[in-house]
């Protein structure tokens, strides 16, 4: 009985101290400084000052930690962090309408097939609204909505930024 | 009494109040019924002997022991191993197992139920012994089943990212896994995510990684990231090529493996470089995915990644497809060859800042020519910041400019994409190597044996590897003699890496050499002893013609070597010189090097010593190659000519 006791605990201890310590949470300060604020200039600046660019791995099964949740992006950061941690190809994307990077946010938001070329030549008639300066994002995530906003046929997937 | 010591140590000290609160919850749950149902199954298991069955093992990461009977358990968490004994005892583990299974505790967002924290366990023994949920109440695993849902797996890929050009060592390349999702497709990857697993450390001393590395100094986990940081990072960042190796499992065994990811998450693994490292754990997995897999037999004792891709590939139906990821650099260097002179000079101006897009000369240019040049130019400048040269103060705003005046043009460049390479890493020669020769040294005809462990040298057939590259460890020789002379240790070469790299106008590496061993040197007695020395250098080289295809890579080195031995004079001789060649590819299968090199040895044992030789191969298969190796060397003012037939082996 003494053992199974044991196990029992053992089992159900948290993950280790160094554990947690380790695998950055990725947007972990950055979401406490913007705790309790919903939106996506909050979003995009706990993104930014913890910079998704970089070599973050996320803790599986470290439960809630900044923007994910045992390892997965929380559904509400995906597209900020999407974002963020591709700008440049995002841009280049843009700016020739087309690629990669600029399909899988259009899957993000959910940018339907007949739609796609119509957001493509978007994007790339407002790549300068939407990265209005080389080295920061803060503002792409809110501009993009915009426009979005603006575009009669794209208005739609505003919503979902 | 061992039980008690374990129990205080591992959570009263640690945790006093917290183990104590959760010492009085669970009282309540072993009742008897509880117990009785325990009973019932640890019997069961027993009839069954399920704790011998090899499932049961691959969960546990058991490895029979080397010389005693029994086995061991790879994870060094002493969480994963729920009985005291568990390490060591599959059975006593798998009844502590089934007992941890009656808790009741409640999920919360730092703790789980057992249920729930070793999901892939539960799941295979309700399958063996039909829990009965009136008597062993499910737990819900709300966290688990979030997690599922939001990976909402379909497919599983194996990703190999390959060499750094510039960088043999990263050869031996990494390996890591994709979860593909459902709505997902080949244009939506980006989207997935991937499972590492990593040695996990802040250490930037290399002397010490390397060193803590060997003897499983750190601890290796499991991590999660979306699949574009690791794109971004080494497709990027590195210039890598990546290889994706879509693998064909069926939904059992993707959520037999995400079950058993999801129970490694919190745990760790002493990591070793050499064998227990990424690849291996991540064949553990493929291996938990579908019990009847045996990836991992092979590479007890060393894993390298690219050959476990092999491994991976070599199981008949595994590998449903393969996918290429060409790198930055890699497209900058296909799009290039597609333009002519004047297109190059405006990418190489426009890049670093020092033409416009409104030069009249450039708006000469047709729209799907200045797209091409506008993204190529683009794309350069990413490279050049990624790899530290950013040509100007601001790159970012001079990118931004690039990608703005590109906006500009509605035509598309249409440049046909990076042809997938006719041979991928994995379909490459073997990376251990036999030889057999025979020649002529010096006036004494000889035998050789040449063993090569690992991986690749300049000679070596290059389909699947970089051209230009070698990394070599322990490359030995021993040959015997006829006139009395007998068998001798020719040469130990513990090390031994080249890379030679071409540069251009847009490509500047440098190429460098080491290596370090045991050769033998003549002395002016005439005796030859086997003597230690380091030798290297930097380097530059080009192809000739300037294209990616070409034929011929010339290379000059400026190398030093310092010997030592007390046979020398004053123990050591310390030498400079150059060294000049070629790599000429006259058919894929023929390569010829001519080269020669001069070292003045300079301090300690003066001399001056040369040579000059011809090396060719010739390709017969795969895991065939026939050399022949002319030379003349001179050494403490004697000369002599080497001849040597070769057949080499690959497996």
């Amino acid at each position: 009985m003494k053992k199974i006791l044991i196990a029992v605990v053992i089992s159900a201890l948290p993950a280790f101290a160094f554990a947690q310590q380790n695998n950055i949470g990725s947007c972990g300060w950055g979401a406490k400084l913007f705790d309790g604020q919903s939106g996506v200039v909050p979003q995009v600046l706990a993104v930014t000052t913890n910079g998704t660019s970089g070599n973050q791995t996320f803790g599986i099964t470290t439960g809630t930690s900044g923007c994910t949740q045992d390892g997965v992006v929380k559904s509400t950061w995906k597209t900020a962090m999407f974002i963020d941690g591709n700008k440049d190809r995002l841009a280049r994307d843009m700016s020739i309408g087309n690629g990669e990077t600029l399909d899988s946010l259009a899957h993000l938001i959910g940018v339907r097939e007949e739609d796609r070329a119509t957001f493509g030549r978007t994007m790339q008639a407002n790549v300068s609204v939407i990265f209005p300066s080389g080295s920061t994002t803060d503002d792409s995530v809110v501009a993009l909505k915009q426009v979005l906003r603006s575009d009669r046929e794209l208005a739609q997937y505003a919503a979902s930024i | 009494m061992p039980l008690g010591v374990f129990f205080g140590r591992m959570s009263f000290r640690a945790r006093p109040w917290w183990a104590f609160l959760c010492f009085l919850c669970l009282l309540a749950p072993f009742g008897a019924s509880a117990s009785t149902y325990l009973d019932e199954l640890i019997g069961r298991s027993r009839e069954l002997r399920l704790s011998e069955r090899r499932d049961w093992n691959r969960l546990m990461h058991y490895a029979s022991n080397l010389i005693t009977p029994g086995v061991h358990g790879l994870a060094d968490a002493r969480r994963f191993y729920l009985a005291p004994d568990g390490k060591a005892d599959p059975q006593s583990e798998l009844e502590a197992t089934l007992a941890a299974f009656f808790s009741d505790i409640q999920e919360t967002d730092k703790e789980q139920n057992p249920q729930c924290a070793f999901i892939a366990r539960y799941a295979w023994l309700d399958r063996q012994l039909k829990f009965d949920p009136a008597r062993l109440p499910r737990q819900p695993c709300r966290r688990f089943s979030e997690w599922r849902a939001t990976l909402n797996p379909q497919g599983v890929t194996l990703i190999f990212p390959s060499a750094h050009v510039n960088n043999p060592s990263s050869m031996y390349g990494h390996t890591l896994l994709r979860i593909d999702a459902k709505d997902q497709d080949e244009k939506t990857r980006l989207l997935a995510y991937a499972i590492n697993y990593a040695a996990n450390t802040d250490e930037t001393n290399g002397i010490a990684f390397a060193i803590n590395g060997l003897f499983g100094g750190y601890p290796g986990m499991f991590s999660m990231m979306p699949y574009y940081l690791k794109v971004r990072e080494y497709n990027d960042m590195e210039n890598r090529d990546i290889w994706e190796y879509e693998l064909d499992l069926s939904p059992e065994e993707i959520d037999r493996l995400l079950m058993h990811v999801w129970e490694l998450g919190p745990i760790y693994f002493d990591y070793y470089f050499f064998d227990e490292n990424c690849s291996y754990y991540l064949l553990e997995l493929l291996e938990a995915a579908r019990p009847d897999l045996d990836l991992t037999g092979d590479f007890r004792w060393w894993a390298i990644p690219s050959d476990t891709v092999r491994e991976v590939v070599k199981q008949k139906g595994l590998v449903r497809k393969t996918v290429y990821r060409p790198s930055n650099a890699t497209v900058i260097h296909h799009r290039l060859e597609l333009m002519n002179g004047e297109e190059q000079a405006f990418v190489s101006s426009l890049s670093r800042g020092r033409a416009s897009a409104q030069d009249p000369g450039f708006a000469a240019l047709s729209p799907p020519v200045q797209a091409r040049v506008l993204e190529v130019s683009h794309d350069y400048l990413s490279y050049l910041r990624a790899t530290g040269r950013s040509p100007v103060e601001q790159p970012e705003e001079l990118a931004r400019k690039l990608l703005v005046e590109r906006s500009r043009i509605g035509a598309s460049a249409s440049d046909p994409p990076v042809p997938v390479p006719e041979v991928r890493p994995d379909q490459g020669h073997g990376t251990s190597r036999i030889g057999l020769g025979g020649g002529r040294r010096d006036g004494a005809n000889f035998v050789e044996l040449r063993v090569r462990p690992t991986y690749h040298d300049l000679m070596d057939p290059d389909a699947g590897y970089v051209r230009g590259a070698q990394i070599e460890f322990f490359d030995f020789a021993v040959r015997d003699y006829s006139g009395g002379m007998g068998a001798r240790v020719e040469d130990i070469t513990p090390l031994s890496i080249v890379s030679i790299s071409p540069r251009n106008e847009f490509f500047q590496p440098l190429s460098w050499k080491i290596d370090v061993g045991w050769a033998r040197r003549r002395l002016s007695s005439g005796d030859e002893p086997l003597v230690f020395g380091v030798h290297g250098g930097p380097g530059l080289a080009w192809t000739v013609p300037d294209t990616l295809r070409s034929k011929t890579l010339v290379y000059a080195f400026l190398e030093s070597t310092l010997q030592a031995d007390t046979r020398l004079e004053n123990n050591y001789a310390l030498g400079i010189g150059p060294s000049i060649g070629a790599l000429i590819d006259f058919t894929d299968r023929w390569r010829a090097e001519p080269y020669a090199r001069e070292q003045s040895f300079f301090a300690g044992d003066t001399d001056t010593a040369w040579s000059v030789g011809l090396r060719q191969r010739y390709t017969l298969d795969r895991d065939w190659a026939l050399r022949l190796d002319l030379s003349r060397e001179r050494q403490e003012k004697q000369s002599w000519n080497t001849v040597l037939l070769s057949l080499h082996h690959y497996f």
